[in-house]
């Protein structure tokens, strides 16, 4: 697995016991069958759910 | 593992000083801007960095680094930052002193190096936790609200499952939800289906405009202006006008030529007259001709000329394709695998050596192997045998295209040299230029070729003048009588009239023609690009959409599991420390799906959070942040830093409080920062670990190095 959700970060926020570790561990799972197409629509959608823990932790700092 | 002390050799205002801590409570006091808070900072920011380094770095230094100390299990781990270059030193030794693991390296806060990695996954197999925000979310606990209201209670819950210390996951669903719900009325999660969004309005508007390669364009020109009509009726009335035109030219041609003597005849002058091009002098038409970017003085055999380099340039293109069909040929030439069957020789060779040399088997051994080389051989010849063939077919068929492209460049070069004979220019490229401009004033040229020999230059006239036919000579000799002079001058006259009445109507036709061109492709780029731009947005839209969905699914379903796998734990371990704060009185806590909790009472029924006093739920949520915290970190147990949590709570509540805080302390450790100074005499009472702060780092240091009562003996 390369580009997002073969990176460290993604691994490491696996590991977590929270909604976003359990989100990220779901995330990986899917991506296990699946084929570039969908692979490509589980990294943008993931991308864009992690970008919103971020940017509304700004929001809320 | 509890932390053991925190040594600031330089942070904030803290110089060369060691706090030391203990299992169990631990309580930090002392006034405001003392350096509490600055003490609770240093914890994450010497684990993970920090980017506030101006808040910690001591002014007018350049320096600023602290050390932690961690044990427990027989291990003690050190870690060591220098804050402004982020060099980390991090070593697990056991109780022999002997180190386990270490690192030494960078790892600033969000650095991506692989010596970060190796840091943070250390950092992870020993403490539990790599990440500095889902550390602040699990292990600090700050100033709590005077009351909790409404959902406050469910939405911090919320906030510290979701992985960090300020996002609440439901706040990212409602906002992916409001993102989806403002993009199309197709929504799956309910809310108005009915009123359109703009990706309803852009698939409308596409359906308006119709498919963009079949917009008709000329329906929409006929609409707006009636430009095509004209031009269809002043095309038909200039087809009939030349025919009759060219009639005319025939008839005074004819009756000229039985006229004029053979002096004086030259049937070109009888065109030249009602020439299309109007009157016009010589050296009017040269202007006109070097305007047009013609040569000043066309060669007559100019049309010939460009004709063969047209014919030239056919030829050379025509030969392109069979190039290219060659060189694919060539390319598909298959190739003969000789180092496979060396390779396979060899191999075969030794396996036969060896079973001549052990005896196993020799002579079948040795039949197989001369059969498979000789059956590899023979292949491999059969392929080399075509491939040769191969190769000879495309040579000679390269050489006859070569000599077909000599030939063709003999001619090229041959008409190039005729070319700059007659002053024209003689590269293809030129040629191909000078052939457009031929086609594109062609009637300029005949008036230029159609005029007396005389008037063409003294080189020109080699080329114009030909030896007229003998029939036509003998007929000048017979001049018709039945046409006089004034009636041929009239019929020319005419002629002449018609050619400039030919002349205006072409004038005319050019400019709708350049007026409908002009219009029909502003229309087509306004049309065309709007639709492009429509479409484009479209699929933007529906990309977008399918993001959305996919994150929202993910999202909802990341929240149902974690509630299946984590909440049944978390009621569990949240009601064993609620049963023991409240002395039994309520055992048993439940958190729905939206993490808003409850709680059994009289083992009966199950009644709001919202319903119990401010002390109860203040207990409620600290048993939940320590249940939180121990299934976080599996049973690592890091101290939980309370910083001035109870500020809000008057003396009753905050006595109730400090129980829950005692008690909760008991399985692990807790650091509780106040201002109180009244908490001195129950930290005296309960035996708590005292860390006075007034400011003076001197008396830090005493207190630190006077042992582990010093704090207490201080404030008693």
């Amino acid at each position: 697995m390369t580009g997002l959700l073969g990176s460290d970060q993604i691994k490491a926020l696996a590991s977590e016991e929270s909604v976003r570790g359990v989100l990220v561990c779901m995330v990986l799972e899917q991506a296990e069958g699946a084929d570039s197409d969908e692979m490509k629509l589980l990294e943008q959608a993931l991308q864009l759910l992690l970008s919103r823990f971020q940017a509304m932790q700004g929001d809320a700092s | 593992m509890i932390l053991r002390s925190i040594e600031m050799e330089s942070f904030g205002k803290f110089h060369g000083q060691t706090i030391e801590f203990r299992r169990g409570m631990n309580l930090v006091i002392g006034p405001n801007e003392t350096g509490k808070s600055t003490i609770a900072e240093a914890v994450p920011a010497v684990l993970f960095g920090t980017d506030r380094l101006e808040r910690y770095k001591p002014w007018g230094r350049n320096a600023c680094s602290a050390s932690l100390f961690f044990e427990g299990g027989g291990r003690t781990i050190q870690v060591k930052r220098n804050l402004v270059t982020d060099e980390v030193e991090l070593v697990e030794r056991d109780d022999l002193y002997q180190p386990l693991s270490q690192f030494s390296g960078k790892a600033p806060l969000r650095g991506r190096s692989s010596s970060c990695r190796e840091y943070r996954e250390l950092l992870e197999s020993l403490l539990g936790v790599a990440d500095e925000k889902l550390f602040r979310a699990t292990y600090f606990f700050g100033h709590q609200p005077q009351e909790w209201t409404g959902d406050e209670l469910a939405q911090k819950l919320r906030t510290l499952v979701s992985g960090t210390a300020e996002v609440d996951y439901a706040d990212i669903l409602d906002s992916l939800l409001d993102e989806h719900f403002s993009l199309t009325r197709s929504n799956p999660w309910g809310r108005d289906k009915q009123r359109d969004r703009e990706y309803e309005d852009v698939c409308r508007e596409l359906e308006n405009h119709g498919p963009a390669d079949t917009v008709p364009v000329f329906v929409e020109i006929d609409d707006s202006i009636e430009n095509k009509g004209q031009i269809e009726a002043l095309s038909a009335e200039l087809v009939n006008d030349r025919l009759e035109y060219e009639k005319g030219l025939r008839y005074v041609e004819h009756v000229r030529s039985r006229q004029t003597t053979i002096s004086e005849i030259n049937p070109r002058t009888v065109v030249e007259a009602p020439s299309a091009a109007g009157p016009a002098g010589p050296d009017d038409i040269c202007k006109q001709l070097a305007a047009a970017g013609l040569p000043e003085d066309p060669p007559s055999n100019l049309v010939e000329l460009l004709a063969a380099a047209a014919e030239i340039r056919q030829e050379m293109s025509s030969l392109q394709q069979p190039y290219a069909a060659l060189g694919n040929r060539e390319k598909k030439i298959p190739g003969v695998p000789w180092t496979a069957l060396l390779s396979v020789s060899v191999l075969l060779a030794l396996v036969t050596g060896a079973a001549w040399w052990r005896q196993l088997y020799p002579l079948p051994v040795s039949v197989f192997s001369g059969t498979v080389v000789a059956l590899l051989s023979g292949w491999c010849g059969w392929r080399f045998k075509l491939n040769r063939k191969a190769r000879a077919e495309c040579k000679t068929e390269r050489g006859r295209l070569d000599q077909k492209k000599s030939a063709i460049q003999q001619r090229q070069a041959e008409l190039s040299e005729r070319c700059e004979a007659l002053g024209l220019p003689s590269s293809p490229i030129d040629l191909v230029r000078l052939q457009k401009l031929v086609s594109s004033n062609r009637e300029l040229l005949e008036s230029y070729w159609a005029r007396p020999v005389a008037e063409h230059s003294v080189d020109d006239v080699a080329v114009h003048v030909e030896p007229r036919p003998p029939e036509q000579i003998e007929a000048a000799g017979s001049v018709e009588e039945d046409a006089p002079d004034e009636e041929l001058q009239e019929m020319e006259a005419r002629l002449a009239e018609f050619a400039a009445e030919i002349n205006r109507k072409e004038g005319r036709l050019q400019k709708l023609s350049r007026q409908l061109e002009n219009l029909a492709s502003s229309r087509a780029a306004g049309t065309g690009g709007n639709h492009t731009a429509l479409q484009k947005r479209k699929h933007e839209l529906e990309s977008r959409i399918t993001v959305l969905r996919k994150a929202i699914n993910l999202l909802a379903g990341a929240v149902d599991e974690f509630s299946r796998s984590h909440l049944v734990r978390l009621n569990h371990e949240a009601g064993k420390l609620f049963a023991k704060i409240t002395a039994g009185r309520y055992a048993e806590i439940r958190l729905d799906e939206n993490m808003v909790p409850s709680v059994l009472v009289d083992r009966r029924r199950w009644m709001p959070a919202e319903s119990f006093s401010k002390g109860t739920v203040d207990a409620l949520y600290l048993a939940l942040r320590i249940a939180l915290t121990k299934i976080r970190d599996d049973g690592r147990t890091l101290p939980l830093m309370l910083d001035d949590p109870f500020v809000h709570l008057d003396q009753r509540r905050l006595a109730t409080a400090l129980n829950m805080v005692d008690l909760a302390s008991a399985d692990g450790q807790l650091v509780l920062f106040s201002h109180n100074l009244e908490l001195g005499k129950r930290a005296a009472r309960e035996r708590w670990h005292v860390v006075p702060l007034d400011g003076s780092a001197d008396d830090t240091r005493t207190s630190v190095e006077g042992g582990e009562h010093a704090g207490q003996l201080h404030l008693l």
